[in-house]
């Protein structure tokens, strides 16, 4: 089992200033997942990956190109490598490997290369050898080695596993609709943490998009109308801008025409933290037969309005059974 | 009361009109009045609607009442259609949170509020965009009856009351918080002055004389010494959560002791949106009252007052 790859000076800053610290706040352990032409940090694929308990499913993939120069990966399980690691030390390894790079170019050398490798090392005071992600930043004066422990890689099963956790996430919600303003939904998202725990989301073909959270003594809510929608649409009845916004909502699922599902605030909460990743635009939808809300980031071309295809970012939240509300 | 109060609905030809739906510009002075009577987190309040505008009361041990006055003309729109006084209950806390989700920082925030909803429950709505919305439904209850023996009575002819600046009746009240559970509060015509005294783990006497600096009392009248005692901790839930805006205006507050040694404390907070009130200020030299929310204090002494002047 290989892997050792250069990274691309966009890479390593799209890694730096945008993915670890969004994926760092959904959960402080990742699995790190290399195939033969993708790169991408995991959440919870294969059920919780850290202490910290489930959570959102939150993916973020990249082409090998935007990420890596050179790029080698192999194993006897088709050329896929997959290991769980701690992020913030990931982050702080990528972080000096920028420092000592900052400091050669200042140095008027040519900047240092930034080489990340598979190994295997025995630590002091260890008897077996243990992996680690080793970073290697060459100058033209000094190299500066950093080891980053990681997991075992994982069995040819759980690679299995993930990648099929990965399949079954291709579904696409039939309507998507896009938020124009994340950090206005994560102040509202915020204060109604306040009032419960259970947050109902619902998503009509008209574009509307309502969040409420219930309690026994008050109902909250917020509803974003008119928004863009990718996928299937319906016009929205006429004269329905009378009715209070939870009628409209009520009659929109009744009539077939809005999906509702019921998710975990705090899961919401820490899918809003992607926000941290600076997505272009993000798209909320609710998954077929109500099975999770998906939270879709996209990414332009920079220069552009056309979507990059190479950066991938979604996230997934588990639906509570309603049954147990 | 009956559960009549909470249903005082409008005429018969007009079924679905509600009580009241109005408008206000700026939720946060609403905001800052109603936590100016929120001295602890699970806190029932009962709402009185009229012509004239809203009321809330909050009620704890039989012996501390407080009132907050938003009187119509606080609000853009004021469409009242009931038929007596409806009354309502519901958390305060829950009023206030809800309130809170509305004002957002650089953003208009005006709210509409509407009574009865379909389930009897208060309704708020944002009203700044016909595409996003916020909207609330708090539960109401059928309030319980309300003690009427706070009914606030001058002890004599002439009023016993004081006003000095909120932000040192509340340092005062903080202060006091050191020696003890009973505070005696002690009016004096001569020297004119008012005496604060707490005497438990220590003993702390803090004075206003009237002579002595003129800007502490900004009003004194008091024609005969006249002394209670109050709980601490209701003394203090008149002051603690005096909103900052009024401690920063530089705002008064009276304090008055009626028959029986009945304390009431008014505060004034504004409810005005901050760009137009200092535009207030210039042009008509004051705030104008309209944009003012009075909040109106009432405490019991304790039983075993030792000294009482009262007719």
């Amino acid at each position: 089992m290989k892997f050792k790859a250069s990274f691309t000076d966009d890479g390593i800053s799209l890694l730096d200033k945008r993915f670890l610290p969004a994926m760092d706040k959904v959960g402080r352990v990742c699995h790190v997942y290399f195939t033969p032409t993708h790169a991408m940090l995991l959440h919870n694929l294969l059920g919780s990956t850290g202490p910290d308990g489930g959570g959102p499913q939150c993916v973020a993939q990249f082409a090998k190109d935007l990420l890596f120069r050179e790029y080698n990966v192999s194993s006897r399980d088709r050329n896929r490598v997959a290991f769980t690691v701690d992020i913030a030390l990931l982050h702080r390894a990528l972080r000096s490997a920028l420092a000592v790079q900052a400091q050669s170019s200042a140095a008027g050398d040519a900047p240092a290369a930034i080489q990340v490798k598979l190994v295997n090392k025995q630590t002091a005071g260890s008897r077996s050898a243990a992996p680690f992600l080793m970073f290697e930043t060459k100058g033209a004066r000094s190299a500066v080695v950093q080891d980053v422990p990681i997991s075992r890689p994982l069995s040819s099963s759980d690679v299995g596993r993930l990648q099929a956790a990965l399949d079954a996430a291709q579904e696409l919600p039939e309507t998507l609709v896009q938020v124009p303003d994340l950090p206005q939904l994560q102040s509202l998202v915020d204060r109604l943490k306040n009032i419960g725990d259970l947050l109902t989301v619902a998503i009509t073909q008209y574009g509307d998009l309502h969040l409420q959270v219930s309690t026994s003594l008050v109902t909250v809510g917020s509803e974003f109308r008119r928004l863009r929608i990718l996928g299937v649409r319906a016009n929205a009845p006429v004269g329905d801008q009378n009715l209070s916004a939870t009628t409209r909502m009520d009659m929109a699922v009744e009539r077939g025409e809005a999906l509702s599902v019921q998710v975990n605030m705090k899961h919401l909460v820490k899918s809003l933290q992607c926000n941290l990743a600076k997505p272009d635009c993000t798209f909320y939808g609710i998954a077929p037969q109500g099975a999770c809300l998906t939270v879709i980031f996209q990414y332009f071309i920079p220069g552009t309005r056309l979507m990059d295809k190479s950066i991938t970012f979604y996230c997934r939240l588990p639906v509570l059974d309603p049954g147990n509300g | 009361m009956s559960s009549s109060t909470t249903s005082g609905r409008g005429g018969e030809d007009d079924e679905d009109a509600p009580d009241l739906v109005c408008q206000l510009d700026c939720v946060q002075g609403m905001v800052d009045a109603l936590s100016s009577v929120r001295w602890k987190r699970h806190q029932d309040a009962v709402l009185e609607l009229s012509e004239h505008g809203i009321v809330l009361i909050v009620e704890e041990s039989g012996c501390l009442q407080a009132k907050v006055y938003l009187k119509r003309e606080l609000f853009v729109e004021y469409d009242y259609a009931a038929e007596g006084r409806p009354r309502f209950g519901l958390s305060l806390g829950l009023l206030v949170d809800c309130l809170n989700m509305f004002s957002s920082p650089g953003h208009a925030s005006s709210v509409e509020i509407r009574y009865p909803g379909p389930d009897m429950q208060l309704l708020l709505k944002s009203v700044a965009s016909p595409d996003a919305c916020i909207f609330s439904e708090i539960r109401t209850r059928i309030p319980d009856t309300l003690a009427s023996d706070y009914h606030f009575q001058h002890a004599g002819n002439t009023p016993l009351s004081f006003t000095v600046k909120s932000a040192i009746l509340k340092e005062s009240i903080d202060d006091l918080e050191w020696p003890g559970s009973s505070i005696q509060i002690k009016l004096q015509p001569d020297p004119p002055s008012v005496i604060f005294k707490g005497e438990g783990h220590g003993d702390l006497e803090i004075e206003y004389p009237y002579y002595a600096n003129t800007d502490l009392l900004i009003a004194f009248q008091c024609d005969r010494e006249v002394s209670y005692r109050y709980k601490y901790k209701f003394l203090r839930a008149t002051t603690s959560n005096v909103p900052s805006s009024v401690l920063k205006e530089n705002r008064g507050s009276k304090v008055t002791i009626g028959r029986g040694g009945m304390l009431k404390i008014q505060h004034l907070v504004s409810v005005g949106r901050p760009g137009m009130q200092s535009y207030r200020n210039v042009a008509g030299g004051a705030q104008q009252p309209s944009r003012i929310a009075f909040i109106e204090f009432f405490v019991k002494p304790e039983e075993d007052e030792y000294t009482t002047d009262d007719p």
